[in-house]
């Protein structure tokens, strides 16, 4: 699309290789020779989502020609294990399966072919045991439990932020709205399913190339569960054919390395197909919200209250973290002097949640929109205006209780939207419904948390080499999952040495050769590596003047520059090509290292105690969205006609990478809002394939305008700040808003089917059905 | 996988007569269910080892649109002028909707074809792929069914001819005899001033099977009321869905919300479709009925 702004932008880095199809995916990879790996996950096959292993029976698979092993957890070395930051997940289950997609024994073979007659022809006897489904029947005191002898049974973490004393001031507040919310699971539907490949070299690595988010913490997960010494594990981060935060954490590591540790040195592949993915990834958190908010007669907020239910399934994997990005964003980006956010992230026996790009928070977005727009009606104000008026700003203390010393532009943001056609038109273009057809235009305000939060530090480390042919090679801390930070990193340092784009070459993560930079998540990736990619340039830049005053016979660095491959002094105009200088240089004095740590918000709030990591935040993007929607009253069904993306992301580096994200971000939100409905039956999903788990197609969302509002954060790198996840925070809560000015029903359950519009429709055209 | 691409309709039944051998056409459906059994083929014997598929690609006798004026068809339809399009099994839902006659005199047809799948399934599937599926959601079905289609079926042994309404008996079940393959599909043009009209609801806006779909075929007369009404639903029952009994009430009445409101009526009290992953069957009720309400707004 073109880009509004008329701004063009140089193509990214990225563009070309993977346009022609020569970028190399980790699921391009098949070497010579190489055996496939495969889980056995019986309970999908049983219709059992929580059972007892008796027995597995591999006869059958071991006689199917050319498989040559089938490992159980009783060949698993080291503690069976993996997790995050909680340790709860076995690799392979060798007592209980607590979901449907548990695997309980891995098949090595050596063709695709053989791998799945061997895993058709395994058999297992799983003894049904009672499940739970529900967060909420899974706290009580009869619930069967997920983890056997757990100390807070089901529930994995309980939390309360809170500042002030928000029961008091909603009981005497002149006016309060109250709901009750929720949203469904959600499938991260990758073009790239999880795959890769591993081998033992003779040294005793293990070398594996992989689709993951987090290379370097990988190696801990994968050797604490397989009792590996870290140092012995190398893993390669190729581009990623899409993450969105469903390869943040192990997916395939642990197994292929167990696979790899049994084949005699031969490089084993593994690569889930679709229903696999869809049976056993991490998915979306499903939450349920019961909120108030109370405020003046006069709009002012007052305060907010919110009990909200996690289900993070069978394991903890970042659940209670992404709880945590919720409750601190339950309440809006918006000034209200008490609140009191309350949550539970639930063990059950559903399918695994973990990290999902809007991390908690596209789950409290349609809440807190949700009733700033009912109190709008309530008090006869223009929706726009109440959060005008309300939206934080810097200097201000924000829900959670930290004061924003950060660059806050929100209120820019909701100012482009009040001046913008598609906002000043809405009268007239919902009047100008065509037959059988209503109109409507909602908004939302929407803000996503940048970095890991205080108590985890977020650092990264780069590194920069002249190479001998005179040209740069960033080596990445941090994987591209498909989101153009690696573009943004040759971007920033061609910048920085003042190069041509095409001086920068990049090496994508590797732990043998780059630094541990962190994981490719949480809004960070460019903010923070950009921030230790300037300082280890700049490092660079520094060193190849000195080291060129001897070359070009200058007695002070006075006057030296570098310039576009080479070194030059300005007087004279004498230049020293950077290849001739590379010759002078040892390897090691050609390579400049620097590292950075994000700032973490002084003074903390005494709240939040439960969150040891990762609370609070302190840099915040921020969005102010509009949707045009057209709902076809005989049908039920919703047309996106036009999405408006007004973004605070600090200065826009690179534009067509900016408007990507939040354009991406829309489509996948409108997904979530409108049509992508995951179903789950006791533990057991239905939609088990991309045939039934529908995802929008080009003709589902509209050409989303994107437009930026710049002001420098000053910690960021060029001023910029991480703008990959609010996009998607913002459609849910647009679309119930614009539902509610087309049916005149408020919406609260994702996603909005045509089934449920049509209620809605129904419900309003008959007075006397009408709800309270 | 062994797949034979026979030149001619000799080889074809030769081909077709092999042990466990199944007709490819599109694909788009065939590849997709042997993706998840790759054993399974229609009438494969137990362990009768790998599908042969055996391709229509080269088969010029299943391709193409040709006009037949002198065609007798049994179920002629509405203001039939005897002229019929004779469209080849094995052509294509793009080069049918890429069709001037198609297009200009098939609307009902053109409009379902357009919403089919996608871009890259329209170049792939057949007509006759989506009529020998037979699923109940195929989105060709209804209009060809309001339109009075015939199929030509053909075996070694000869031709012969049948009404769709008879060749399809439920879902996924034809009225196939052993060795016998689909070469065309016959579809009386109605005439000039009909309306016709297909909707289709489904989860999103491409790549969708249909939750419900509606084909009409409405002969006015020259006050404007109605003489003839030919309406089919898909997704709501086993295969394609008639109501003669709305169709009956809408004789003599203008296409008004009036009238199409007592024939929905009708529609929802004796429509019985069932719940599944994609809809309720209180929603299908609904939308069966609400879709012919579109017919007074066109």
């Amino acid at each position: 699309m073109a880009n509004p702004s008329g701004i063009l932008s140089p193509p990214r880095h990225d563009a070309l290789s993977k346009a022609v199809g020569a970028e190399r995916f980790a699921a391009d990879l098949a070497p010579e020779g190489c055996l496939h790996a495969g889980a056995f996950r019986p309970g999908a096959l049983l219709g059992i989502a929580h059972g007892r292993v008796r027995g597995v029976d591999a006869a059958a698979a071991l006689a199917v020609p050319g498989v040559l092993r089938v490992l159980t957890a009783a060949d698993v070395p080291g503690t069976n294990l993996q997790g995050i930051i909680h340790k709860d997940q076995p690799v392979l289950c060798g007592e209980v399966i607590r979901h449907a997609g548990d695997p309980v024994a891995l098949v090595l073979a050596t063709s695709a072919e053989a791998l799945r007659a061997g895993l058709a022809a395994l058999r297992a006897d799983i003894e049904p045991l009672p499940g739970v489904f529900d967060p909420e029947a899974a706290l009580k005191k009869d619930a069967p439990l997920v983890h056997q002898g757990r100390k807070g049974g089901n529930l994995l973490l309980g939390a309360v932020i809170e500042k002030g004393d928000a029961r008091t001031a909603l009981r005497s507040a002149p006016r309060v709205v109250r709901g009750e919310f929720s949203t469904p699971v959600q499938e991260h539907a990758f073009l790239e399913t999880q795959c890769g490949v591993a081998q033992l070299l003779p040294d005793g690595t293990l070398d594996m190339t992989v689709s993951t988010q987090a290379p370097f913490r990988d190696r801990f997960e994968i050797g604490q569960a397989l009792g590996l010494d870290p140092l012995r594990i190398r893993v390669r981060a190729p581009h990623l054919g899409g993450g969105f935060g469903g390869k943040d954490g192990a997916t395939v590591q642990c197994l292929l390395g167990l696979a790899a540790l049994n084949a005699s040195g031969r490089p084993v592949r593994m690569a889930w197909d679709r229903e696999e993915s869809i049976l056993a990834g991490y998915k979306r958190h499903a939450v349920r919200l019961r909120c108030a908010l109370g405020a003046d007669a006069d709009g002012t907020l007052l305060a907010f209250t919110c009990r909200a239910f996690y289900d993070t399934g069978p394991y903890a994997h970042l659940g209670g973290e992404v709880m945590e990005l919720g409750l601190e964003h339950a309440a809006g980006p918006y000034r209200i002097p008490h609140t009191r956010i309350e949550g539970r992230c639930v063990y059950t026996n559903n399918p695994i949640a973990g990290a999902f790009r809007g991390f908690g928070v596209a789950q409290v977005s349609p809440a807190f929109e949700g009733l700033l727009d009912e109190l709008a009606e309530q008090l006869g104000l223009d929706p726009l205006e109440l959060r005008r008026r309300n939206a934080l700003t810097r200097g201000d203390v924000n829900c959670a209780g930290v004061r924003l010393d950060s660059s806050v532009h929100l209120v820019e943001c909701l100012d482009t939207l009040a001046a913008h056609p598609l906002w000043l038109g809405r009268e007239a273009w919902q009047a100008e419904a065509p037959a059988c057809t209503r109109r409507g235009v909602g908004l939302a305000a929407v803000f996503n948390g940048m970095g890991y939060g205080r108590g985890l530090p977020d650092m990264a480390i780069a590194k920069v080499e002249l190479t001998e042919a005179g040209d740069f090679l960033v080596y990445s801390g941090v994987a591209d999952m498909g989101q153009g930070n690696s573009s943004a990193f040759a971007l920033l340092a061609a910048q920085e040495l003042n190069q041509p784009p095409g001086a920068v070459r990049l090496l994508q993560p590797d732990t043998a050769l780059c630094h541990p930079s962190g994981s490719s998540s949480a809004g960070r990736t460019t903010y923070t590596f950009g921030n230790a990619l300037l300082k280890a340039c700049a490092a660079m830049r520094d060193k190849l003047l000195a080291r060129a005053a001897m070359p070009l016979l200058r007695d002070t660095l006075e006057g030296l520059e570098l310039v576009a491959g080479a070194v030059r002094h300005a007087a004279t105009g004498k230049t020293l090509p950077l290849a001739v200088l590379a010759r002078y240089l040892s390897r090691d004095d050609r390579i400049c290292v620097a590292d950075f740590l994000m700032p973490v918000a002084q003074d903390p709030p005494d709240t939040g105690r439960a969150f040891p990591i990762g609370f609070p935040h302190l840099f915040f993007a921020y969005a102010a969205h509009l949707a045009r929607i057209e709902v076809d009253e005989l049908t039920g069904r919703v047309r996106v006609c036009d999405y408006l993306a007004i973004t605070d992301g600090g200065r826009v580096l690179d534009r067509s990478c900016f408007d990507q994200q939040a354009q991406g971000g829309v489509a996948q939100g409108i997904g979530f809002a409108l049509i992508e409905d995951f179903q789950l039956r006791q533990g057991l999903i239905r939609s088990r394939d991309l045939s039934t788990y529908l995802i929008p197609t080009a003709l589902d969302v509209p050409d989303t305008l994107s437009l930026a509002v710049e002001g420098d954060e000053d910690t960021g790198p060029r001023g910029l700040k991480g703008v990959g996840e609010v996009g998607l925070n913002g459609p849910a809560p647009a679309m119930a808003a614009a539902l509610h000015r087309a049916t005149g029903v408020r919406l609260r359950h994702l996603p909005f089917t045509p089934e449920r519009v049509l209620a809605a429709l129904k419900q309003r055209k008959t007075p006397s059905r009408r709800r309270a | 996988m062994n797949v034979l691409f026979p030149r001619d309709l000799k080889g074809f039944f030769k081909a077709l007569a092999e042990p466990g051998a199944r007709v490819l056409a599109g694909g788009t459906d065939l590849l997709v269910r042997l993706r998840a059994n790759p054993q399974a083929t229609a009438n494969a014997p137990e362990g009768a080892g790998s599908a042969t598929l055996v391709s229509l690609d080269r088969l010029a006798a299943l391709r193409g649109i040709v006009e037949d004026s002198k065609a007798e068809t049994r179920d002629a339809g509405p203001g039939n002028l005897h002229r019929t399009l004779r469209i080849g099994a094995a052509t294509t839902h793009a080069e049918l909707l890429a069709h001037p006659l198609v297009r200009a005199r098939l609307p009902v047809l053109a409009q379902a074809l357009a919403e089919l799948g996608s871009p890259p399934i329209r170049n792939m599937a057949t007509l006759g792929g989506n009529i020998c599926t037979a699923s109940p959601a195929g989105d060709s079905l209804p209009p060809l069914l309001v339109l009075g289609a015939e199929v030509e079926l053909a075996s070694a042994a000869g031709v012969r001819r049948m009404a769709l309404a008879e060749f399809i008996l439920g879902p996924g079940r034809t009225a196939f005899m052993p060795g016998e393959v689909l070469l065309a599909v016959h579809v009386p043009l109605p005439a000039v001033g009909c309306v016709q009209h297909f909707e289709k609801v489904g989860r999103r806006s491409a790549l969708a099977v249909a939750v419900v779909s509606l084909a009409a075929l409405v002969r006015l007369d020259r006050r404007g009321r109605i003489a003839e009404a030919r309406l089919a639903w898909g997704s709501v029952a086993p295969t394609v869905w008639r109501c003669p009994e709305a169709e009956a009430a809408l004789i003599g009445r203008t296409l008004s919300l009036t009238a199409l409101s007592a024939a929905a009526a009708i529609v929802r009290a004796r429509v019985q479709p069932i719940d599944d992953i994609r809809a309720s069957a209180a929603y299908r009720r609904e939308v069966a009925g609400n879709l012919l309400l579109r017919l007074a707004v066109l």
